[in-house]
């Protein structure tokens, strides 16, 4: 729960990450790949305010202790969901597989929910394996990494052939968000490496199954992105780097995305994710409480967001789609009720 | 005019295809040296080491087409430092391979759709930035637009194959056609959006190189 001045939300991060990409799991020979992606991360975090900045080696590999205080205690995240990313290519025991993320989950009861994956490249191994996670963490969602490399091959589309059993197993066990990466490299490499079009696929097969969500709303492919989920009701907009990458950087640039996105894809299916380590929750649920689209005729345009609005996109979208309940008081209606103003009652159309 | 200029003017002409900028204006050309001799070495460098392949790879193998034209060059060498995919596009770059040949086996095609693709996209986002320029934007023509912009949109509708001519339509979608009066209200929607997501990339490509090189030495590049 995150309080500011007098009102409490509920937060609900829906990307969370707790790697590994300490040199001692770089893959031998691999070194140069593992190395360049963490510093692409770290890179990355320097879109952040520089009071929040890590230096290199704990961005590499931080503690529990780091992640209780970042997430829990400063970020006042009430239930997060880790995402893992395994890249075993090029980290030994992967950069935050399924395994290690969960270490977490006996230390913080009822706070956080792990994540699974699956890769078609796998085959039936993949699919067994896709059923044992389920049977050990009970999942209720998927993180999709498509641009992982796997047996010379440099990455795979929601629309193959062999993905279409894994989603099936999905809809049948009852693991119904599938977040999908559009991550640099999707093999084959001559085709757009962020081109959104299989989720459009798959969203119009699975819809009242299963629900997608993009991380990092296709950025860079913003327009893509929104041209699609306006028009498929199961797909939702993943913010992790919109607040991370650009509230803080390019202020302007992230109001009119967010303008475009609530315009677009409407604030019932936006989703807060903060994207840690590589951004602290803190500064992002702060600012983006505080935050208000600029009162100018450039953002004429734009649909506003109020507090409820926030409410949902913090927490309450999230909290939805994965069954958490939140507590009466931090629902809209309570909060309403109890900062009702002659403004609040006033149409905004 | 120095050859060096020449050559970083020929380099000014190479737009990254996903950005619609010129790898000059984006800080991505890093060093650019010319012997007396005419052999020149230019190093270029992208704000992340994962950045797409397939965009990187034209920026280098166009750099290199645009440096040969330059009269007075004896050699040619491009290199994509820093790069994942560095030691194949430099490779193939300097035998004058096809993106094909450069990953057997990872490719179905060249890049043409690609960046004819990204070519629709980029003359759509810069026809958003003159919408308002003119009174009338479903009966303006061409000549009716100027500056930077107005150019742009005359280079990109020439490689696309669309009339640019002065008296043809001033804004057309992204395969030519015309917009018409009733399709502007959409049109604005698309084409600013378009435009906020190249913006949008291309500031985060530009804070992503600075933090990765930390340091500004464009203008000595450019003197």
């Amino acid at each position: 729960m995150y309080e500011k001045d007098g009102r409490q939300y509920f937060v609900f991060d829906s990307h969370l990450h707790f790697w590994d990409a300490s040199p001692a799991n770089w893959v031998p020979g691999h070194e140069e790949y593992a190395k360049g992606w963490i510093e692409c991360f770290h890179a990355y975090q320097s879109l952040g305010p520089p009071e929040t900045h890590w230096a290199l080696e704990k961005f590499q590999k931080y503690s529990m202790d780091d992640f209780e205080k970042d997430v829990f205690v400063d970020g006042g995240v009430d239930v997060g969901v880790f995402q893992p990313t395994y890249l075993k290519q090029w980290y030994t025991n992967g950069f935050n597989d399924i395994e290690h993320n969960a270490e977490l989950l006996e230390r913080f009861p009822g706070k956080l929910i792990v994540n699974g994956r699956f890769d078609p490249r796998e085959g039936q191994a993949g699919l067994e394996q896709l059923e044992a996670d389920n049977e050990k963490y009970d999942l209720k969602g998927v993180k999709l990494y498509t641009a992982e490399w796997f047996n010379g091959s440099r990455g795979w589309k929601l629309t193959d052939d062999d993905a279409r059993p894994f989603f099936d197993k999905c809809a049948e066990l009852g693991i119904k968000n599938i977040h999908v990466h559009k991550g640099p490299t999707i093999w084959p490499l001559d085709k757009d490496s962020f081109d959104v079009s299989d989720v459009d696929h798959v969203a119009t097969d699975y819809n009242g199954e299963l629900n997608f969500i993009v991380e990092h709303v296709g950025l860079p492919r913003i327009e893509d992105f929104c041209f699609m989920a306006t028009q498929e009701p199961n797909v939702y907009a993943g913010l992790a780097v919109v607040i991370g990458g650009l509230m803080h950087a390019r202020p302007n640039f992230f109001a009119k995305v967010m303008g475009e996105l609530l315009f677009w894809v409407g604030e019932d299916k936006m989703l807060f994710g903060s994207d840690y380590a590589i951004w602290e929750p803190k500064w992002q649920v702060e600012g983006f409480l505080n935050w208000e689209m600029p009162d100018l005729p450039e953002y004429g345009d734009y649909p506003r967001l109020d507090d409820d609005g926030k409410r949902k996109i913090l927490g309450l979208n999230g909290a939805k789609l994965y069954d958490v309940e939140v507590p009466e008081a931090l629902r809209p209606a309570a909060a309403e009720a109890e900062a009702a103003s002659p403004e609040s009652a006033v149409g905004v159309e | 005019m120095s050859l060096r200029r020449r050559v970083l003017g020929e380099l000014g002409t190479v737009y990254d295809p996903e950005l619609d900028e010129p790898i000059t204006a984006l800080g991505f050309v890093g060093s650019c040296e010319v012997s007396a001799d005419g052999d020149v070495s230019v190093r270029l460098r992208l704000p992340t080491p994962q950045c797409a392949p397939n965009f990187a790879f034209l920026m280098a193998s166009d750099a290199s087409a645009a440096i040969q034209r330059v009269p007075g060059v004896r050699r040619v060498r491009v290199e994509l430092e820093d790069h994942y995919t560095g030691r194949e596009i430099n490779a193939a770059v300097a035998r004058g391979d096809g993106f094909a040949a450069t990953f057997p086996g990872e490719t179905r095609a060249e890049l043409d759709e690609l960046r004819v693709l990204f070519q629709r996209k980029a003359l759509v986002a810069r026809e958003g930035r003159l919408l308002g320029s003119v009174p009338d934007p479903a009966s303006a023509r061409l000549r009716d637009l100027t500056g930077p912009d107005a150019a742009r949109c005359r280079s990109l509708r020439l490689a696309l194959g669309i009339d640019a001519s002065d008296d043809a339509p001033a804004f057309v979608r992204g395969d030519g056609a015309p917009v018409r009066a009733d399709e502007l209200v959409r049109f604005r929607r698309v084409a600013g959006l378009t435009a906020l997501s190249l913006d949008t990339n291309g500031g985060m490509c530009r804070d992503l190189l600075r933090a990765r090189y930390a340091e500004t030495e464009q203008e000595e590049l450019v003197v």
